[in-house]
């Protein structure tokens, strides 16, 4: 870092550039979620409104939810959560190791939560005749819990990208050489992302409609041999790319930017919470 | 001492790394020229940028206005055709209020509040820059309807549902005005939420110091509840014109009356943000008022507190009122009494401020320059405006005036009387300031009191209008309505109004390249922004500032030798801690607005190869604007060159 | 002169400035119209006039006393001289809170003067009165782009339902009326000035605003909220009928149409048909003579005219049939079966055309049914929107074409036809 701050530890709770001490960046992310509260709080009202005055073929809600799916992914959600706020206390002891683990874990959460809508909203359509355009339900439900949805896949978006900076090597700087590399790595992470999911929902729809055994299990291996073998080589790439590399720049005094990530990650966690409180569970009331 | 340190380059040393950077984050590094403009950082250029085009809007409103004024001066006119008399009150609105007034006080914030608080620049400068390229984009898209056949929006400017839904807006095939207004608006919103979230954390954390929160100067106060509200606000429209957009092209039923949506759920959305809305209009109005009052009373504001504590309470209540807009939409006696009761309430923090204003007036000694005269015309017709306000308070009362032109009578008179009037005093209040010369005092006068006249002979008569009848937004009337001489007067005043505003710009362009030159400090300011050279230079602040008072210019000028010490001291600490740390130019912030205007126009015609094509040179660019970092050189002021460019831009 | 006269001549000149600022426009009639808010002729819209005077002298004084001071600062502390410009800086005091505080409190007690009578007023004009309930009188008025329906839930007719007719609203006198609102497509708002303060027509909401005419009488009335294209033309009356009026008025709208007896086929038409002179679009369509006396032209209408030319109502009544206006328009009896259009049973009796954008004279009628587009740009006859009207849309390329037209000669039967229909 810089010569100023000198051989001291650093105050990750106080910027001495800034009037108040809150680093700007730290202010501005408390900002923007005041300003997305809003942004929740009108889908929100606008869904419970028309709860509450349901029009002529609303479709029977409680029929249509299944809380077992939606806890496990809220709990889901809420473990990704944790792993955020380990990543972010590992980077401000400065363990880079650490912060990349725990950064994979939380993407990978996050995943699983985003599975779990897909697979949800897939649902709804074809076994509830939910659709966007057929009830006000439909309409209102699947906005805010989609955008909901959009949060989370920019969050993975973002962690995707603070994880790969986590590999930037020390004086690379801007340079070429580091940009195509972790171009190519963002593209094999989101072809590895596409794939991994394409086949854990194509074998839970498969395991759905003909049971989960290992007939069903050998036979979608069959049937989907090019995708799976695809997906276990970008697995391999993504391990080369992860490969221990030479001394980094990523470390301590980024300690910001992973708070700053955290902060909205924890933010679209407790959104959730209410979603999963007034959305689902209030209709079970 | 503590404060001292509190610069804004600690532990931004940069790398000597200049040679491995690739081509695509090269900095740019021209300060003059077409490039410079195109990728600047510095809020007074930014600042700058967005008055030029917001004054270039309110010229392009006040033409629709002209056209509109023709139009009804007589009955039964066919000026224009009813189809493009609906786009003209649509677009007029629309264009004054998000592209002319709004951008106009974004002008002055990005400008002004800086200096106001002795900051070299806003938190986050490519942000700002970003801010005004995606306001840019915005309005180029409402705008574009003029040029192709669908035509402009012609919805209203508060769109009410279901006249916005395809079944009502789509006679023609491919009428996408109605979309060119819902992208618009988004994309505007976008502007707004990002600028205003760039101040918010300038003003809380960028301040000189000793510039305490109960010493900012209340144009800067206003800027951060203006801010506050921008950000909260903003949102519920946004979050409306999401569901209209999905209705209109996903099917879906928010406000699609055959599906069980309620269109009345349309009006309480656009309310909620459309009252805090008038607010973000006025309130910095109020701010200049307070900064120019003081300044020609040659005394501090009277009550600087209450001032700003009612400045935060119409911020506050302003979110508790919406509803009063919709006094006839049958909301019930329990809710309209309510409404109605917040909003004679919200009359009392805004009574209080025509007190202080009178107050500051009281034993000073008035210097009658034209921003004083455009600043007491403020107060006079925003004391009407806000009588009229009252009289809609009174919901039965309103029953009557809702939709008429009575109602149009009122928001003119807050919104011209008020906001244009105050704004138009801002320029030349700091026009000496941005341009060093100063205005013409016969001229400047001059173009005051024909505003004045033509303002008044064009929108007092509106009141009896309405009382007498005539609904607001009808393209012709008959003649034995009682109304031909009020609208005669109306459009005359309109016109006298147009000369009035034509003088104000001719003089201002003229003060431009000939003006007299005005000298350091010419109206005896008292806040920070009159201590700097006029033009200021790019570094703002020679010296950091150290504020001791309220009016921390007028202390100065007042406490001189202790100030000279003060600032010879400082000097050597600022050169001590590496010179000034001035952010670097960057390309990404204007690419990435550029990437939604290309994405919307494509959404817009329904070409959604195209539309994803934008969504990506959004994100992409985004990404490389993270990847270059926020880069920077330094300042050695009092020595002749900045440090070599070729080094700027490492990142620390 | 004098130099102390100075000042006083100017005072006076001002004075006599403001003065005539105030009196121009009420002598200029600003304040007088159909639709004039200050002209009441019921107890809801004097109810909304009352409160509207509140305010206006609660403000007006407050203004007095705070002008009155701006003047007089801006007056007194004026620099007049350089001199004075640079003199040393006046007292820099920062306020005071016994001041500020005190004007807040005379500000809530104003506003406390208004909010009193506007409670008051709001429960008043919300609703009928308890002990009025009783006499209540029930419509529905139902909004359409760019015209009113009205529905007479108390007058059933045999066979058929209710009472049903546009844009001339037709009520008892006295009697307080509630008008139930609803619409068809965009909202609306249903505003008639003398009578009562608008309240809007909104999809999927049932609203209802009440009003009473205190006498007989014609008023005017408007829809007050932007509802698309021809927002502006769409208007329609309010006609209160003493109580034997309003019976015979609302036994004649039961009957059937009436039916002039078709002459012996081949009989020639024996009227001389008129040319008239083309109109320019958007031209006025009233008369200083109607508006004379409004309810006398009225009730004018509701009887048959004497020079009726019976062969050429015939045709008439042929073209409406040919031309596809019964697809759209009932004629209650004859052929029209149509509900998306104005229902025109009765038609001949009413006063106004168009939704009472032009009255109802051969020359507006007829110019009506050639050029509809002219008269009401965007016209839902004209486009057409549940069936083609006199444009239909090429399904391949989108553009409007012509369906059909109504010439000179046809105007005049179908004017004929519908003139006939009392």
């Amino acid at each position: 870092m810089s010569s100023h701050a000198g051989a001291g530890a650093i105050d990750h709770h106080h910027d001495p550039s800034t009037t108040t001490g809150i680093p700007n960046k730290k202010l501005f992310m408390w900002a923007f979620l005041a300003s997305d509260c809003m942004f929740f709080g009108v889908l929100i009202s606008t869904h419970l409104i028309y709860r509450l005055h349901p029009p002529a073929g609303t479709p029977d809600v409680k029929e249509v939810f299944s809380l077992e799916l939606t806890s496990f992914s809220t709990f889901i959600l809420l473990m990704s959560s944790l792993l955020m706020a380990l990543a972010v206390n590992a980077i401000q002891k400065g363990n880079v190791k650490t912060t990349r683990t725990t950064l994979l874990g939380t993407i990978f959460f996050g995943l699983i939560f985003l599975g779990c809508q897909v697979y949800e909203f897939n649902h709804f359509v074809h076994a509830y005749d939910v659709t966007l355009s057929n009830s006000v339900f439909g309409s209102t439900f699947y906005v805010l819990t989609g955008t909901h949805g959009c949060h989370v896949a920019i969050g993975v978006l973002w962690l995707v990208l603070m994880y790969i900076r986590t590999f930037k090597p020390v004086h690379a700087d801007s340079g070429q050489p580091w940009l195509i590399k972790s171009t190519a790595h963002l593209l094999v992470f989101t072809v590895s992302i596409v794939l991994t999911m394409y086949v854990l929902l194509g074998y839970v729809h498969v395991a759905e409609v003909d049971g989960l055994n290992f007939g069903t299990l050998g036979s979608f291996i069959g049937s989907q041999f090019l995708v799976i073998g695809a997906t276990l080589v970008t697995y391999g790439i993504l391990r080369w790319f992860a490969r221990p590399p030479a001394q980094v720049e990523f470390g301590e005094q980024n300690a910001m930017d992973v708070e700053g990530m955290g902060l909205y990650w924890h933010f679209v966690d407790i959104v959730w919470i209410v979603i999963f409180t007034v959305v689902y569970l209030l209709e079970f009331i | 001492m503590e404060a001292t340190v509190k610069t804004d380059f600690i532990g931004k040393e940069e790398h000597p790394t200049a040679d491995k950077r690739t081509w695509i984050f090269t900095r740019p590094t021209a300060k003059t020229g077409i490039v410079s403009w195109l990728t600047t950082v510095d809020h007074k250029r930014i600042g700058m940028l967005y008055g030029i085009s917001a004054l270039f809007f309110f010229l392009v409103g006040g033409f629709e206005a002209l056209l509109i004024r023709i139009q009804l001066a007589v009955p039964n006119n066919t000026f224009l055709s009813a189809q493009l008399y609906n786009e003209m009150f649509t677009m007029h609105a629309t264009t004054m209020i998000f592209l002319a007034v709004m951008p106009l006080s974004a002008a002055f914030f990005n400008y002004m509040m800086p200096l106001q608080i002795g900051a070299r620049d806003v938190a986050f400068p490519r942000l700002n820059g970003f801010a005004f390229w995606v306001f840019l984009a915005g309005a180029i898209i409402l705008n574009v309807g003029w040029f192709v056949k669908s035509g402009a929006p012609d919805i209203g400017w508060f769109g009410y549902a279901p006249l916005t839904s395809t079944a009502y807006s789509n006679q023609f095939a491919g009428d996408m005005s109605t979309d060119l207004w819902i992208i618009g608006l988004q994309i505007l919103g976008v502007s707004s939420i990002v600028g205003s979230l760039n101040f918010i954390v300038t003003i809380i954390n960028m301040r000189a110091p000793g510039m305490t929160m109960m010493r900012l100067p209340v144009f800067t106060w206003m800027t951060l509840f203006t801010a506050f509200l921008i950000i909260l606000s903003f949102p519920a429209i946004t979050i409306a014109l999401v569901e209209l957009m999905m209705d209109r092209n996903f099917s879906t039923n928010f406000f699609e009356v055959s599906g069980g949506g309620l269109p009345v759920l349309w009006q309480h959305l656009f309310w909620v943000f459309g009252h805090p809305e008038v607010y973000i209009l006025i309130l910095p109005a109020m701010g200049i008022i307070s900064e120019i009052l003081p300044t020609f009373s040659r005394k501090p504001l009277f009550g600087y507190p209450i001032v700003v504590f009612s400045g935060a309470t119409i911020g506050f209540l302003g979110f508790g009122v919406w509803s009063h807009h919709m006094f006839t939409t049958g909301m019930g006696t329990i809710a309209t009494a309510a409404f109605a009761l917040a909003t004679m309430a919200i009359a009392v923090p805004t009574g209080v401020k025509i007190f202080n204003w009178i107050g500051t007036l009281w034993g000073g000694h008035l210097m009658m320059r034209t921003p004083m005269l455009f600043a007491l015309g403020f107060v006079w017709m925003f004391m009407f405006g806000g009588f009229s306000g009252i009289m809609h308070a009174a919901a039965p009362a309103d029953a009557q005036q809702q939709d008429s032109y009575f109602v149009v009578a009122h928001f003119h008179y807050v919104l011209i009387g008020g906001s244009i009037f105050a704004l138009l005093a801002g320029i030349h209040y700091w026009f000496p300031l941005i341009f060093g010369r100063k205005v013409s005092e016969f001229w400047g006068k001059l173009s005051f009191w024909v505003i004045f006249v033509g303002f008044n002979v064009t929108f007092f008569p509106m009141h009896f209008l309405g009382l007498n009848g005539m609904p607001r937004r009808t393209f012709t009337y008959d003649g034995n309505m009682g109304w031909n001489s009020a609208n005669m007067v109306a459009t005359v005043g309109a016109l006298v109004l147009g000369v009035g505003m034509f003088i104000y710009f001719a003089v201002m362009v003229y003060t431009y390249f000939r003006g007299e030159k005005s000298g350091r400090d010419p109206w005896d300011g008292r806040t920070l922004e009159w201590s700097i050279p006029h033009p200021p230079p790019e570094h703002n602040f020679d010296v950091t500032p150290n504020v001791h008072a309220r009016d921390a210019f007028w202390y100065e000028k007042h406490h001189q030798a202790e100030i000279a010490r003060e600032k010879a001291e400082q000097a050597k600490q600022d050169e001590a801690h590496g010179g000034i740390h001035m952010p670097s130019q960057s390309w990404f912030p204007i690419i990435t607005a550029a990437g939604m205007l290309t994405g919307a126009l494509f959404f817009t015609n329904h070409i959604m190869i195209g539309a994803i094509a934008g969504l990506a040179i959004v994100f992409v660019s985004a990404w490389l604007w993270s990847l270059e970092g926020p880069g920077g050189y330094h300042l050695h002021p009092g020595q002749d060159h900045p440090d070599d460019h070729s080094k700027s831009g490492a990142k620390h | 002169m004098s130099h102390s006269d100075r000042p006083f001549t100017k005072i006076h000149r001002i004075a006599a400035t403001l003065l005539a600022a105030i009196l121009v426009p009420l002598l200029g009639g600003w304040t007088q119209g159909p639709q004039s808010t200050f002209d009441t002729k019921g107890p809801v819209a004097l109810s909304q006039l009352n409160l509207f005077y509140v305010t206006l002298w609660v403000t007006g004084i407050i203004f007095v006393l705070v002008a009155g001071v701006l003047t007089y600062a801006t007056l007194k502390f004026k620099a007049r001289t350089s001199a004075d410009e640079h003199a040393e800086p006046p007292a820099q005091s920062h306020g005071n809170p016994l001041i500020e505080l005190s004007l807040i409190a005379a500000s809530v007690l104003a506003l406390v003067v208004i909010a009193i009578p506007t409670l008051k007023a709001i429960w008043y004009t919300h609703d009928i009165p308890e002990d009025q309930q009783h006499l209540a009188y029930e419509v529905t008025a139902t909004g359409y782009q760019w015209w009113f329906k009205f529905d007479y839930p108390a007058e059933q007719i045999d066979g058929v339902g209710t009472l049903s007719t546009a844009n001339e609203l037709v009520i008892p006198a006295g009697r307080p009326v509630r008008v139930n609102l609803r619409t068809v497509d965009v909202i609306h708002s249903f505003w008639v000035p003398k009578l009562a303060g608008k309240v809007d027509m909104i999809p999927n909401r049932g609203n209802f605003l009440w009003l009473q005419a205190d006498e007989p009488g014609y008023f005017w009335g408007q829809c007050a909220e932007f509802c698309g294209e021809s927002h502006a033309v769409m208007r329609f009356r309010v006609i209160a009928l003493g109580e034997e009026d309003f019976a015979n008025w609302v036994a004649a709208q039961k009957a059937a149409a009436r039916t002039v007896d078709a002459p012996p086929p081949g009989t020639p038409i024996g009227t001389q048909l008129v040319s008239y002179e083309p109109m320019r679009p958007n031209a006025p369509g009233w008369t200083p003579e109607f508006d004379a006396d409004p309810l006398a032209s009225w009730t004018q209408l509701q009887e048959p005219a004497d020079n009726e030319d019976a062969a050429l109502i015939a045709r008439g009544r042929q073209h409406f049939q040919e031309k596809a206006c019964i697809t759209c328009h009932t004629v209650r009896g004859h052929e029209g079966v149509g509900i998306t259009g104005p229902e025109l049973t009765h038609f001949g009796s009413r006063s106004t055309l168009a939704a009472g954008l032009l009255e109802n004279t051969p020359r507006n009628l007829h110019r009506w049914l050639t050029a509809p587009n002219e008269v009401k740009p965007g016209n839902l006859m004209w486009f057409g929107r549940a069936m083609p009207g006199y444009m239909v849309r090429n399904a391949e390329t989108g553009e409007w074409e012509q369906n059909f037209t109504v010439n000179d000669e046809e105007g005049h039967a179908l004017v004929a036809y519908l003139n006939s229909l009392k």
